[in-house]
């Protein structure tokens, strides 16, 4: 087993554009190895829907074809304490068990953070969104396609003329 | 390795040794070998090969597990190096960790370090400015520490000899407070930067806005490529080790060279834990050195010793050099060593928006990191109720601006949007502090590490002067910033403990007499003459500049002055 989570680890965190077989999971547990959080397998594909509401596939790749639930979730159990885990875990269950019209207006309230949700269900969204993104723009695929980041740049133009829009 | 005990003393002796390969050991190391002499290098931490031992060097952002977060568990357990803005994903195995190296706060003192080959070297920022006789005649002036037994004259030519060698990047300013050096190209202003520099040439007198001068072969030279040194290639990814050699550290430049002369051993997981005295001789005879691995106690022997283990460990094993002639540390007959510790005050910023030069942005990126103010307080009189002055970086830049309000579609696009926002421009303090007998590194009584040497206890703080001169800095770039009609000035005291500046400086400082100081003008400690500090430690006062360049140039010269004696047989 520890064989396969190292290789499932690489392909999800070397820039995630691999699909995980759904013969990897352990009976309802998240497919990912995680040190502090206890997410199921229902919560793990909730988060996904949530990620791709926030970035959806468009023309180009969505939050799912990049997994950045999974970065999120990784961020989450390595980068952030108990205190910041109770939180995420307290206001995702309040998006779990919701079909997807719920969830989408719950997704669509959360992020103007309507009045009467509770302050879980926003902190939970905030962090959760915040952590997307973040995965999103540092991901492989958007840093070799869209937002292009150079390893060598060789070069400093501290007057370059911006292109007239 | 099993017979070690029995090695005659001739295979444990050298002609020279020195007690750390960072910045000036790398330097002592290269002018000792170079002159012949049979030389050992000796470094606490592991090896680091240049190039081969960067294994972050070329890696993209995505390729770090947490695209470059220190983890929960690593910042709980490493409170301090965690404060480092450098302490991350791609550079975190040159810091040392809290744990793995303890030391006693009296008074909160962020201590950064890096145990390796190359020690800080590898890590540093980079900028190097000569000091002129402002710094050097400060105490003197202001009477604040004892005189420096030096002037600028003695160190111009050998800021020049170093600067040839390690490639420093800069212009020719003309000014007397930031003598000019012998550089490359410098690394240009970019367009607000330089705005900002032509606005305060005409608001003000004596405030100048200049390109950074660094630490890197904007236009190498030959002597450059001859150290396998290559140009420059703004990654800015220094931290991580550069393969081209771009920036100088003890690992792609002294180092390399000092051993290509045949002159050289290297031991890394060498732990010194004191320089032994010859009570017969009446000076130095060797080292005693805890292999880090084995704990085998080992002792080397060599004519002449240089310390440059760092200013905070040089001074930690001066101290615990005891013997019948020095029972408080050697050298240390003025009961000064340990004491007079100062530091750089780093502690403010501010920051701004500027909504003109639009039609402007970057490319590319700046590894001199942008301007440099050079100080402009108290410079030629005393003018304000504190003493000495500040310099201070300026740097501009415009970010994409990304509107992250939306969801869906809308936010993608705001995402993948290439519409820059207004320039942002900020600028840091860089004060100096003045030395103090209150700050001070003692010797603990109990407490050990793991190879037995006695841990430090640091005293530093802040003075009330300290507070005076970062209210006046930001007073100062506040109005400065408003004549440039930059907006939203955002002021920040940040409050951070002393040490994280990283330019612990004195304990061990120069000075004419030795009933106040430990080292002469050779950096030679009065009191043993075999024995010379050429680090941090012993820096009678702190200046505003950078303190490296003058570090590699005091280096030289005491080598140089180190082997003209022991031709004369002298030491």
């Amino acid at each position: 087993m520890n064989r396969r989570f190292a290789i499932k680890q690489v392909l999800i965190f070397a820039g995630g554009m691999a699909l995980l077989p759904s013969c990897f999971r352990e009976g309802g547990k998240v497919s990912i190895q995680l040190k502090n959080l206890d997410i199921s397998a229902a919560q793990e594909s909730q988060l996904a829907e949530i990620a791709e509401l926030i970035i959806p596939k468009t023309d180009t790749s969505g939050a799912k074809d990049l997994n950045l639930h999974l970065y999120v979730l990784k961020m989450l159990d390595d980068c952030f304490g108990p205190e910041r885990h109770q939180q995420f875990m307290g206001g995702l269950k309040n998006f779990e068990g919701l079909d997807s019209k719920s969830l989408a207006q719950l997704v669509t309230d959360a992020n103007t953070a309507k009045a009467g949700l509770s302050e879980e269900t926003i902190e939970f969204f905030k962090f959760m969104k915040w952590k997307t993104i973040d995965g999103y723009l540092n991901s492989k695929y958007v840093m070799s396609n869209l937002v292009i980041w150079e390893l060598v740049p060789g070069r400093y133009n501290g007057f370059f003329r911006v292109k007239s829009a | 390795m099993s017979n070690l005990n029995i090695d005659s003393i001739k295979e444990h002796t050298y002609d020279a040794i020195v007690i750390g390969s960072g910045i000036s050991g790398g330097w002592a190391a290269k002018e000792f070998t170079e002159k012949g002499l049979k030389t050992l290098v000796l470094e606490r931490g592991k090896d680091v090969k240049h190039i081969i031992d960067y294994p972050t060097t070329n890696k993209y952002p995505y390729e770090f597990e947490h695209r470059g977060e220190p983890t929960f568990a690593i910042r709980e357990a490493n409170p301090v190096v965690s404060k480092c803005y450098a302490f991350r994903e791609d550079a975190m195995d040159f810091f040392v960790k809290d744990q793995e190296h303890p030391y006693v706060q009296e008074k909160p003192f962020d201590w950064i370090r890096g145990y390796q080959v190359g020690g800080k070297s590898l890590l540093w920022a980079r900028q190097t400015q000569r000091w002129s006789d402002l710094d050097f005649e400060g105490p003197l002036r202001d009477d604040f520490a004892v005189d420096w037994p030096i002037r600028y004259k003695d160190l111009d030519s050998w800021y020049t000899y170093v600067e040839q060698f390690a490639g420093i990047s800069g212009n020719k300013d003309g000014l007397a407070s930031l003598p000019d050096g012998d550089f490359l190209p410098a690394f240009p202003l970019n367009a607000v930067e330089d705005y900002f520099r032509n606005t305060m040439r005409d608001k003000y007198i004596g405030r100048h806005v200049i390109s950074a001068r660094c630490a890197h072969l904007s236009q190498p030279k030959q002597i450059h490529f001859d150290q396998g040194r290559a140009k420059c290639q703004n990654r800015t990814l220094c931290q991580r080790g550069c393969p081209f050699g771009g920036y100088f550290s003890s690992n792609s430049s002294t180092l390399p060279w000092a051993e290509k002369t045949g002159n050289l051993t290297l031991r890394p997981f060498s732990v010194v834990e004191s320089i032994i005295y010859d009570e017969k001789l009446g000076k130095a005879s060797g080292v005693r050195v805890i292999d880090t691995n084995t704990k085998e106690v080992r002792e080397y022997f060599a004519k002449v010793i240089f310390v440059n283990a760092a200013a905070i460990n040089t001074n930690l094993i001066l101290l615990n050099s005891t013997s019948s002639r020095f029972p408080n540390g050697l050298g240390n007959d003025s009961g000064s060593l340990g004491k007079y510790v100062a530091f750089h005050n780093y502690s403010a910023r501010i920051g701004a928006e500027y909504d003109g030069l639009k039609e402007f942005t970057t490319d590319g990126r700046n590894p001199a990191g942008g301007g440099y103010i050079p100080r402009f307080r108290n410079l030629l009189k005393q003018e304000t109720n504190f003493k000495r002055g500040y310099a201070a970086g300026f740097s501009a830049y415009r970010n994409t601006e990304r509107d992250t309000s939306g969801l869906g579609t809308a936010l993608k696009a705001q995402l993948l949007s290439k519409n820059l926002g207004p320039w942002q421009v900020g600028s840091h303090m860089m004060g100096e502090t003045i030395p103090k007998e209150s700050n001070y590194v003692k010797l603990h009584a109990d407490k050990k590490d793991a190879w037995g040497v006695p841990l430090l206890k640091i005293s530093v703080d802040y003075d009330d002067n300290d507070a005076k001169m970062k209210k006046d800095y930001l007073e100062q770039l506040t109005e400065m910033f408003t004549e440039a009609g930059f907006k939203n000035i955002q002021v920040n005291d940040g409050g951070q403990a002393p040490g994280l500046d990283i330019h612990e400086m004195g304990g061990a400082r120069m000075g004419h007499d030795p009933k106040t100081s430990v080292l002469n003008k050779w950096n030679q400690l009065h009191d043993c003459k075999n024995v010379f500090v050429t680090d941090g430690a012993c820096m009678t006062s702190t200046s505003t500049q950078n303190p490296s360049l003058t570090y590699m140039a005091l280096t030289a010269r005491a080598v140089d002055y180190a082997v003209l004696s022991m031709k004369k047989g002298d030491l």
